[in-house]
């Protein structure tokens, strides 16, 4: 459980986060969704006492992050890729970091297997791609066994065995019951993954929403009848928004498919067609950061 | 139950023997001082006294203290290039991790310096034609030691408290050799009263009377100064840790 309450992080020139309030829970992974700068990496490392947040708190398990007694085994952390000394090899590096907090060495080897990174433990780190500082940052947030999970971008770089990897990974870590805690900028990444969005933009949050309420919130109904016209009266008078899409069909929104349907009996007008569209994720996502992205192209 | 600081140690001393740069700075020290306590033995013929003979024989420290200086600082600077993010995350109290990094470092080079000094007495012992001998018994001899590994011990503390107040390598070294190497000579040479009172508040290795480039005093005041230095650096060191993200 992550709780964060009234966060607000001021920089000299600007605001990072602006009160930002969200709960985090157990037992499914929660997607952390915004556009690049839109504070996602600020809230975290607010939350790991890495950055002391202007206004606000945020706590883990109930406590501020400094706070906890053996840190590694209630909170495992990815927080950059390049987090660690590149002349260290993969195996010293997670070697004192387990030591700091009292782990058996045992546990090195186990998640040194499990991220496969087995075969290049003992290079240096400094050699290593984006993708394989990428496995050795979620090895190290392993270590511990922990009860709660942080990961801040953890596809960026992998290629798409190691996206696929992780995604499981995530999934099997919320089956156990685990608080999972996921950024990315990419709403596709989400897609398959996440079960709860939490959606900042500009350092505000825009959504705390469950996956299937924001896919809900888009969807709209397509029917196709013979008397077209007759038929969006018959809906308009039901109180429903009525467009009429290229190839004739009507799109539907208000009404569910059902109530679509009733009307079109009662009307007594035949219905050839009659479909429930679902909004891409994708769509979803850009309605709702669409007027928060900080760093826009600009127009030619 | 707590993290014990035992574990944080062990964490620590890992962190440190796993860099080159580790190893690297220590064959330098012994190299230096090794060389210089080897050519000033083997070209002193007598000494009037056992702790004058030691005291000629340990010179190198004056140059070897360069390298405790990037030592100390290393061992703090290091992580910040990425690392201080994961460690930190480990290890939320910092003032305990710059704590236990300290002692690690420091506790290595007080053991260098312990092995050195003694092959330092070895050499005057045996090179150098003294009434009497050289007993590494001795007060004097035991005295002149001591010191040498307590400068050691107080000179790897202010570079790693000048690593976390500056956290830039470059600038902590910069600094660190300013004050214990260039300063220290600088204003002996310099001349006048006003220089000389500050070489003597400056952290000198060779601390007290035996000071080789700089203003002597008194041995008990140069345990003083460069304690005080030690203590000022790494408690402003601790103090900004705390405050500043990462």
């Amino acid at each position: 459980m992550i709780e964060v309450e009234g966060l607000t992080k001021r920089y000299r020139t600007r605001v990072a986060v602006d009160d930002v309030s969200f709960t985090v829970r157990p037992g499914r992974v929660t997607g952390f969704l915004g556009p690049n700068g839109s504070g996602k990496t600020t809230t975290m490392r607010c939350v790991l006492g890495l950055t002391r947040p202007t206004a606000g708190t945020a706590t883990v398990l109930g406590v501020p992050y400094r706070e906890l007694d053996v840190p590694m085994r209630r909170v495992g952390a990815l927080v950059d890729p390049r987090a660690r000394h590149p002349g260290r090899s993969a195996y010293a590096h997670l070697l004192a970091l387990a030591q700091s907090n009292g782990l058996p060495a045992a546990r090195v080897d186990a998640v040194v297997d499990l991220v496969g990174l087995g075969a290049v433990a003992h290079e240096r780190v400094g050699g290593f791609s984006l993708g394989m500082g990428q496995r050795l940052g979620i090895a190290a947030a392993l270590l511990g066994d922990p009860d709660v999970l942080l990961l801040d971008e953890p596809v960026n770089g992998l290629d798409p065995e190691g996206i696929r990897w992780v995604r499981e990974l995530l999934r099997d870590l919320a089956d156990e019951g685990r608080t999972v805690l996921v950024s990315s900028h990419l709403m596709s990444e989400m897609e398959d993954t996440a079960d709860h969005l939490v959606v900042l933009g500009r350092g505000r949050l825009l959504a705390d929403v469950a996956m299937a309420d924001l896919l809900g919130r888009g969807a709209s109904v397509r029917v196709r009848s013979p008397q077209g016209p007759l038929l969006a009266a018959a809906l308009r008078r039901a109180g429903a928004a009525v467009s009429l899409e290229v190839d004739g069909a009507l799109r539907v929104e208000g009404l569910g498919a059902a109530a679509v349907g009733d009307v079109a009996f009662a009307a007594a007008v035949p219905v050839h067609e009659l479909t429930t569209v679902v909004a891409s994720l994708e769509a979803a996502y850009l309605a709702l950061t669409g007027a928060d992205v900080e760093y826009r192209a600009g127009a030619a | 139950m707590r993290v014990p600081l035992t574990a944080v140690l062990r964490s620590e001393w890992t962190k440190l023997r796993t860099l080159r740069s580790t190893w690297w700075c220590t064959a330098v020290y012994v190299l230096v001082v090794g060389s210089f306590a080897w050519l000033a033995a083997a070209t002193t013929r007598s000494a009037p006294t056992a702790d004058s003979a030691v005291g000629v024989v340990l010179t190198g420290f004056a140059f070897g203290q360069v390298v405790l200086v990037v030592l100390g600082v290393l061992a703090v600077t290091s992580e910040f290039g990425g690392m201080a993010l994961s460690s930190l995350v480990a290890v939320p109290r910092r003032t305990r991790l710059l704590a236990a990094k300290t002692a690690v470092v420091t506790a290595w080079a007080a053991v260098v310096t312990v092995l050195l000094v003694a092959g330092c007495v070895l050499a005057a012992r045996t090179l150098v034609a003294v009434p009497g001998g050289v007993s590494p018994g001795d007060p004097e001899v035991l005295r002149a030691a001591g010191l040498q590994v307590a400068g050691a011990v107080l000179v790897t503390v202010l570079a790693a408290g000048l690593g976390a107040v500056l956290r830039s390598t470059a600038g902590a070294l910069g600094l660190g050799i300013a004050l214990v190497f260039v300063g220290p000579p600088a204003l002996a040479i310099a001349g006048g009263r006003t220089a000389e009172l500050l070489s003597q508040a400056l952290p000198s290795l060779r601390v007290g009377e035996d000071s080789f480039l700089a203003v002597p005093t008194t041995w008990p005041v140069g345990l003083a100064v460069a304690g005080a230095w030690a203590a000022g650096a790494w408690a402003a060191g601790a103090v900004l840790l705390e405050r500043r993200d990462v």
